[in-house]
């Protein structure tokens, strides 16, 4: 048995006061309390769902299968006759060949577990359908002695346990300490002095619902509610796998932080995440919700083959909805049927249908994604067209002013000619790496077959032309080239290192010039592989033009103009060559065609008017239409007029900003030809089996029959008020945060193997609430906080953790440590450093030098951690750049994960790295000397000392006067070292980016640094209490 | 409070060892609590330190029978070396050099995107000789004289396979079973089974090697996370910038009787609140104070060489001196390996050679040989090789064809056959196992899976792999999945007469 669950039955065991074997007298087994967990563990593993894997065409699971002849002609159990079946001939067996488990099965019976699979044959053998599958349904709240206690329904059911074990519920939390409990619950954050100062003084009975309002409308509510979330979501701002490069996906996060804000009911809250571009006229914030499922990492290494990764991307989406949504381990299907739950492989992978149909890629799989403005920056968006609005007002004033200057303008382009392009004709082409070059009809030169590692393409065309000034390159795309792109890589990307030109005279070829190109331009060039760079006579460093082929399928043009002017009379054989020799492999030009052109050389450009204006211009101008010439006017604006062109300009340059203010978030889109979907055979992407389309599994109700079985329809389905899970699911969760430990310890397994709840009835009583408010989750937090239950004292005394370490009794209030954003914003708050900005990019707090490139320094892969500065320093930890190979330590020491895939529980460890993090780490040194400050200050204000304000901004509560001298002793001690060793002083007022008061006496400044210090190390200021 | 609070400190803290520390491991209630309150790493007191039968954390029951080795120091080759040039000795190839490999010995295999689009597949011999080592007369690259001293301690097994030929996914089934993230490490398996013996050392520690070269693997801290097992046991790595371990050094340059006196006012405070508030948590706080406190000593302490004779260098190299060069590193990973570490694990990752073979291998050869000969040797030395696993060995191996072609050349990836050695814990000495084909492209015989790799090193501590699991969202998972088979062939002798050892039962 494993670890687990041998302390879950002792504690159920303890708890229930059995232990022995169970009385005559109690009540009738219960097959999902006292039998499944049996069955489950020690049968299921080859008399379970998994059909592959069933001995002796034995089912346990279900009465009808268990209760059947078997091809031996035996029943396994016979309900009431205990010497006519064989399971229990079985279990009592001693011959290794006939005893239940195999010996060397590694699992094992004990008497207990003998004496109840035995009563309950006795009794009927009477099964249930497993808890959590059947939809709860509203209890009444029992009958409890204490009729006084309960403040809600909650404390009925709470009560009634308690009652049960012989105890009694704890009495209040001081009013400190509930403050404190309340608003780290709701926004993970300490309470201000004036809300605790607000509180205490509050004498009305509606003092406390008042508190928990105040926090409920705050905005770190939605912060801190959302910074959970984020562990589910595996919400992330790299890529993970092995290069882990950076992605922007923050908008996504700050459309969390605002639907917690706006209370977004848990049903809506589902549905946009999960399928809010398929919502009738879906808005860009319900496109952006569905960046949910592409928060998942992409990989972006060479080798990998797409599918082998989109398959995985598809599965971790798969995974992440069955288990925020369902609490169920649908993972396990994926390779065989379920071993335990009723969910069979088939079932997986119509579950996985309804997420198969992006239009996405394994490799570099950042498509699709759009630019969707953060939810929190209305204000911001509102500034930008405002502008943008004054900026057009005064354009149409400027046009009207310069109708003359237009007209000769228009004149004067007219009788100026553009420069003509002489498209070559290719006579020879030879690749040194073995491509195959074929000229096509457009005078383009497709590359195709083997694709070598470098490449050099020698073409060659003849021209009657001479002064010849300029050539240009069009990279074209081809559909036989990989991903639709101009490049030849799988990524459609080429790099292009050098674009090399020798001029041979047709009449003598003796007479030969090396063509030297002075100037490139691009129509597009890829950030740090700009165009000069395949002019610029080298190939080191990978030094070569290329045009970010994994993102953009676009054509490219790039053009070269010469230093002098080329071209022999007589003719002229001009012989390219097109050097791929980047270390990057298999980056050719997919499908080049080159030009020439005798322009004066100054003038050449890619620019000049676009083919559009050229043919308007090219129509006498009475034939124009009112918009045509308008048009003309425009881009007359744009390239002749100062003033207009400035306006224009400045338009673009906030259209610009506007659009790049927010960069794109990937999100979820549905591909117009739906794609098959098959069982996988052992789960194997190119393993492909039986086609499947999208359902949900049979244990549960059937989607609506008349909505089209999709996204959407799964989203509205898991909230849909019948369905057994999505409430239960999330409701626990929510207990979990609060308490510690969920109604059903195991919130990731909702399943036959997970853990039963504590308070079955008080669950679904919880979940029904849930579902009749309308999935209110504010008020779902409204009611749990003001119940008694939770308002209890966690100040109980040593005999009640030990009597019941995990609380599941819920006789006394949670204690627990923070988690680690909450430590480490309470620092920043309690100093006075929190900068409270809501939404917005990702910052960099302090983090030890070198953590990221000791583990990744590839060129173009890595970077040193951008530390930030200022306010960047001190802003919530939910706005910290989280790197999933290298999360931030102050974090990832307190347990937060590493966000590689969905979170549903973290660790809770105390470690000596722990206590290293907040003696020594810069935002926590600094911080004290923050709150040094603060205590000083505010002590002298009020005229206290600042030892006791200290010690009350850090736990809430008063110091006794015991704690009170342990702290001055310490002051002393300190001061006396400080004022002779002034040095040490400054080293630690000197941590940290801000810069230390200079008006405050250094020895007494350090030595209450140090007394801060030793405050915020307190087991009391980790620990919600 | 009636009593000082140095007084109920003092009693708090005593009450603390007493009731976590103070009994043995067959105390099933203690440990089970224990394991609870304070599990796996690092919890171990000063005051039991010394007692041969303790450690801190770890499943009652484990090890399951009789171990081999205590500890394992893996020195990881990320990027994957070439088998080709090092270890697999193919004289076969003298004559096939040049040819181009048969398209019935390549198959069906997957091609990287690498070399997917090459037109040819040359077999290109290794450049370097192969000469004899030591009584074994094991056939080794002449680029690895250190490491040919130890041959006869080595256990080179040629006939490993993979099933991942990308880096991320292969060096993540390496390190955790499982080719996607998201699975615990094998140090961390073994800090949740086996506990620490370290006394004021993590149980599962990691060192880099600094890079030297730019297209070396990027690396991943999941590579040491625990996966879901609870987070204490993932590797701490050691540093060899700045803080050996993070946060470990004061700011304030303070002293150590200072910082005693901070920690002491803290415990005070602390255990003040315990009193009132009776949360068990709160002493298991102060414990790892003072363990924190320990490590202040024992840390610097340990990365300080000053203690080392001249001796030592001579062994190592004088490149021991300089941090984070892989003599640097497995020096350091001895001095762990002395003070209880469990798995000391060191990343080289500079293997990654798709062209210059020719001068990447050599200068790699260089920077590793010497110190991983050394370590085996100090080992002996010490007495310590018998129950330390020394493990040497990448994520795959490399193409016997080359990639590019030329002077230049490079080899692309190769799951299909790869070699590793082995030394110590256990593995018999001076020996092969496995071999492959003259085309070093398949394995010929005794394949051994990553799984069974796994398997194997978890027997030789003395654990059933399929019997240490842990069960996360209903299902029991293993380090091996549900496959591995243990290397018989490569035990060695018994450590531990079997008769002393009883199998514990819980």
């Amino acid at each position: 048995m494993s670890h687990i669950a041998r302390f879950a039955l002792g504690f159920f065991c303890g708890l229930v006061g059995c232990g022995a074997p169970l009385v005559a007298d109690e009540p009738r087994l219960k097959f999902n309390r006292d039998i499944r967990p049996i069955l489950a563990d020690r049968c299921f593993q080859c008399h379970g769902p998994d059909s592959q894997t069933r001995e002796a065409g034995l089912r346990l699971d279900q009465s009808s299968a268990a209760t059947a002849e078997l091809d031996s002609g035996e029943r396994a159990i016979v309900p009431g006759q205990l010497e006519q079946s064989e399971l229990v001939r079985r279990i009592r067996s001693n011959d290794p060949d006939l005893q239940m488990p195999p010996p060397d099965s590694g699992k094992q019976l004990t008497d207990r577990d003998r004496g109840l699979l035995e009563r309950w044959i006795a009794e009927g053998a009477e099964y249930e359908r497993h808890w959590a599958f059947v939809p709860p349904q509203r209890p009444e709240p029992p009958r409890v002695e204490d009729s006084g206690w309960p403040s809600n329904p909650i404390d009925q059911f709470v009560l009634a346990r308690i009652e049960a074990a012989g105890l009694k519920p704890s009495p209040l939390a001081i009013r400190e300490k509930l403050i404190r409990r309340v608003a780290f619950d709701l926004t993970g954050l300490p309470p201000t002095p004036q809300e605790l100062q607000d509180f205490l003084g509050d004498e009305s009975p509606q003092a406390v619902s008042r508190m928990i309002d105040h926090y409920l409308g705050s905005s770190a509510y939605g912060e801190h509610l959302a910074r959970t979330w984020l562990d589910l979501a595996r919400y992330a701002d790299s890529n993970g796998y092995q290069y882990d490069t950076e992605r922007q996906q923050w908008v996504w996060r700050d459309w969390v932080i605002a639907a917690y804000n706006q209370n977004m009911p848990f049903d809506q809250f589902t549905i946009e995440q999960l399928a809010g571009d398929l919502l009738p006229e879906a808005t860009p914030q319900q496109r952006l919700a569905t960046g949910f499922n592409r928060n998942h990492g992409v990989t972006i290494e060479g080798g990998v083959i797409d599918e082998e990764y989109r398959t995985e991307y598809v599965i971790d989406r798969v995974v992440t909805t069955g288990s925020t949504w369902l609490g169920l381990t649908l993972l396990c299907a994926r390779c065989h049927d379920h071993k335990f739950d009723p969910l069979s492989q088939r079932e997986f992978y119509q579950f996985m249908a309804f997420f198969n149909q992006v239009p996405e890629r394994g490799l570099n799989g950042f498509e699709p994604q759009e630019r969707i403005p953060s939810p929190l920056a209305a204000e911001l968006l509102q500034k930008y067209d405002r502008q943008i609005e004054q900026l057009r007002e005064e354009l149409k004033a400027t046009s009207r002013e310069s109708q003359a200057e237009f007209a000769a303008w228009l004149e004067r382009l007219r009788s100026q000619p553009a420069a003509e392009w002489q498209v070559l004709r290719p006579g020879q082409l030879h690749s040194t790496g073995g491509s195959t070059l074929t000229l096509l009809a457009d005078d383009s030169v497709l590359a195709g077959g083997a694709n070598p590692q470098h490449d050099v393409y020698e073409i060659t065309a003849v021209t009657e032309s001479i002064g010849l000034t300029a050539v240009r390159l069009e990279a074209l795309t081809d559909p036989s080239l990989p991903g639709g792109g101009p490049g030849r890589h799988a990524n459609s990307n080429f790099v292009l290192s050098e674009f090399e030109l020798t001029a041979v005279s047709v009449r003598d070829p003796q007479l030969t010039r090396e063509v030297k190109f002075v100037r490139a331009e691009a129509d597009y060039n890829q950030n740090n592989y700009e165009v000069i760079k395949a002019i610029d006579g080298t190939v080191a460093g990978n030094s070569g033009w290329a045009v970010d082929g994994p993102t953009r399928k676009e054509p490219a043009i790039a053009l070269f103009v010469a230093a002098e002017p080329f071209g022999f009379d007589g003719g002229t054989e001009l012989r390219f060559r097109l050097r791929h020799e980047a270390s990057f492999a298999t980056h050719g030009v997919g499908r080049p065609r080159l030009s020439v052109t005798a322009h004066p050389a100054g003038e050449v450009s890619l620019g000049g008017p676009p083919p559009a204006i050229v043919a308007l211009l090219n129509r006498p101008q009475q034939e124009l239409t009112a918009s045509e010439l308008a048009d003309l006017e425009r881009y007359y604006l744009e390239v002749q007029s100062t003033r207009g062109q400035a306006i224009l300009a400045e338009i673009a340059r906030l259209e610009q900003e506007r659009a790049n203010a927010f960069p794109p978030t990937m999100i979820m889109r549905e591909l117009d030809q739906p794609r098959q979907t098959f069982v996988l055979n052992r789960g194997q992407y190119d393993s492909p089996t039986e086609p499947v389309t999208a359902g949900v599994p049979q244990v549960f109700p059937p989607l609506p029959a008349d909505q089209k079985p999709n996204r959407l329809a799964l989203a509205r389905w898991l909230v849909s008020p019948n369905h057994p899970l999505t409430a239960r699911v999330a409701v626990n969760r929510i207990w979990q945060r609060l308490f510690g430990v969920g109604l059903v310890k195991t919130s990731e397994d909702f399943g036959l193997q997970g853990e039963l709840p504590s308070h079955p009835e008080l669950l679904d009583w919880l979940a029904t609430e849930y579902i009749r408010s309308g999935w209110d989750t504010k008020a779902m937090y409204r009611l749990i906080l003001n119940s008694a239950t939770y308002r209890q004292s966690s100040e109980v005394g040593r005999e009640a953790y030990l009597r019941d370490p995990d609380n599941r009794l819920l006789a006394r209030g949670p204690r627990f440590r923070l988690e680690a954003e909450e430590v480490r914003d309470a620092a920043l708050a309690v100093s006075d450093l929190l900068v409270r900005q809501v939404g917005g990019p990702s910052v960099y707090p302090y983090q030890p030098p070198g953590l990221w490139t000791e583990l990744n320094n590839r060129p173009g892969y890595s970077l040193e951690y951008p530390e930030g500065k200022g306010e960047q320093l001190y802003r919530r930890s939910v706005y910290s750049f989280w790197k999933r190979t290298v999360p931030l330590p102050m974090l990832k020491i307190l347990d937060a994960p590493d966000r590689e895939v969905c979170t549903l529980q973290r660790s809770r460890t105390n470690t000596p790295l722990q206590a290293l993090l907040l003696w020594n780490a810069p935002q926590f040194v600094e911080a004290a000397r923050h709150l040094a400050q603060r205590m000083v200050a505010e002590a002298q204000a009020t005229g206290t000392d600042p030892a006791a304000r200290g010690f009350e901004l850090v736990t809430g509560r008063v110091a006794t006067a015991g704690e009170l001298n342990v702290i001055r002793d310490h002051f002393t001690a300190e001061r006396e070292r400080f004022s002779h060793d002034e040095a040490a002083a400054r080293e630690l007022l000197d941590v940290g980016d801000s810069v230390p008061d200079a008006n405050l006496p250094l020895a007494d400044y350090a030595a209450w640094t140090s007394v801060a210090r030793l405050l915020l190390n307190l087991d009391e200021f980790v620990t919600k209490e | 409070m009636n009593v000082s609070p140095a007084q109920l400190a003092q009693a708090q803290l005593t009450e603390t060892r007493r009731q976590f520390f103070g009994r043995g491991r067959h105390g099933l209630g203690a440990v089970a609590l224990g394991s609870l309150l304070l599990p796996g790493l690092l919890q171990r007191p000063a005051a039991a330190s010394g007692q041969p039968d303790d450690r801190a954390g770890g499943l009652p029951g484990l090890p399951h029978f009789a171990p081999r080795a205590k500890r394992v120091i893996y020195l990881l080759q990320c990027g994957a070396p070439s088998q080709v040039d090092l270890l697999d000795y193919k004289p076969s190839l003298d004559k096939l050099h040049a040819t181009e490999l048969p398209a019935s010995v390549r198959g069906n295999q997957r091609l990287t995107g690498m070399t997917a689009g090459q037109g040819s597949f040359p077999l290109t011999k290794s450049p370097w000789k192969f000469v004899p080592y030591g009584q074994s007369g094991m056939m080794l690259s002449e680029l690895l004289p250190h490491i040919g001293k130890v041959a006869d301690e080595l256990c080179l097994i040629k006939s490993m396979h993979t099933e991942a030929i990308n880096h991320d996914p292969a060096i993540t089934f390496f390190q955790t079973g499982n080719q996607q993230p998201g699975r615990p490490s094998i140090g961390s398996w073994l800090s949740y089974g086996l506990g620490s013996e370290a006394e004021n050392l993590p149980g599962f520690v990691v060192l880099l090697n600094h890079n030297t070269y730019d297209q070396a693997q990027p690396i991943y801290d999941r590579l040491w996370g625990a996966g879901f097992l609870p987070s204490n046991h993932q590797g701490v790595k050691f540093r060899s910038q700045g803080d050996p371990v993070l946060y470990l050094q004061d700011p304030a340059g303070t002293e150590r009787p200072q910082q005693r006196e901070f920690l002491d006012r803290l415990g005070q405070l602390n255990a003040a609140r315990a009193a009132e508030v009776g949360d068990p948590e709160i002493l298991a706080r102060i414990a790892q104070y003072e363990m924190a406190y320990r490590m202040q000593m024992s840390v610097p302490e340990l990365t300080d060489l000053s203690d080392e004779p001249a001796s030592t260098f001579e062994l190592y190299g004088e490149e021991a001196r300089t941090p984070g060069t892989n003599a640097a590193n497995c020096l350091l990973a001895r001095r762990l390996a002395e003070r209880g570490v469990r798995f000391i694990q060191i990343f080289n990752r500079d293997w990654d050679h798709h062209s210059n073979v020719k001068s990447n291998v050599p200068m790699l050869c260089k920077q590793t040989d010497q110190g991983s000969g050394a370590l085996i040797q100090d080992l002996k030395q010490r007495g310590m090789l018998d129950d330390t696993l020394v493990i040497w060995g990448g994520e795959f191996g490399r193409t016997v064809y080359s990639q590019g072609g030329g002077e230049g050349f490079g080899r692309d990836h190769h799951p299909r056959c790869f070699s590793i050695w082995m030394a110590g814990g256990g593995v018999k000495a001076g020996f092969t196992f496995g071999s492959t084909d003259d085309f070093c492209y398949n394995i010929v015989d005794d394949p051994v899976h990553v799984h069974d790799f796994h398997a194997t090193i978890l027997h030789l501590l003395g654990i059933d792999h399929e019997r240490l699991t842990y069960r996360f969202q209903g299902r029991d998972y293993r380090l091996t999945d549900v496959k591995g088979n243990v290397v018989d062939e490569v035990r060695g002798e018994l450590l531990v007469a079997s008769g002393e050892w009883r199998e514990a039962s819980c």
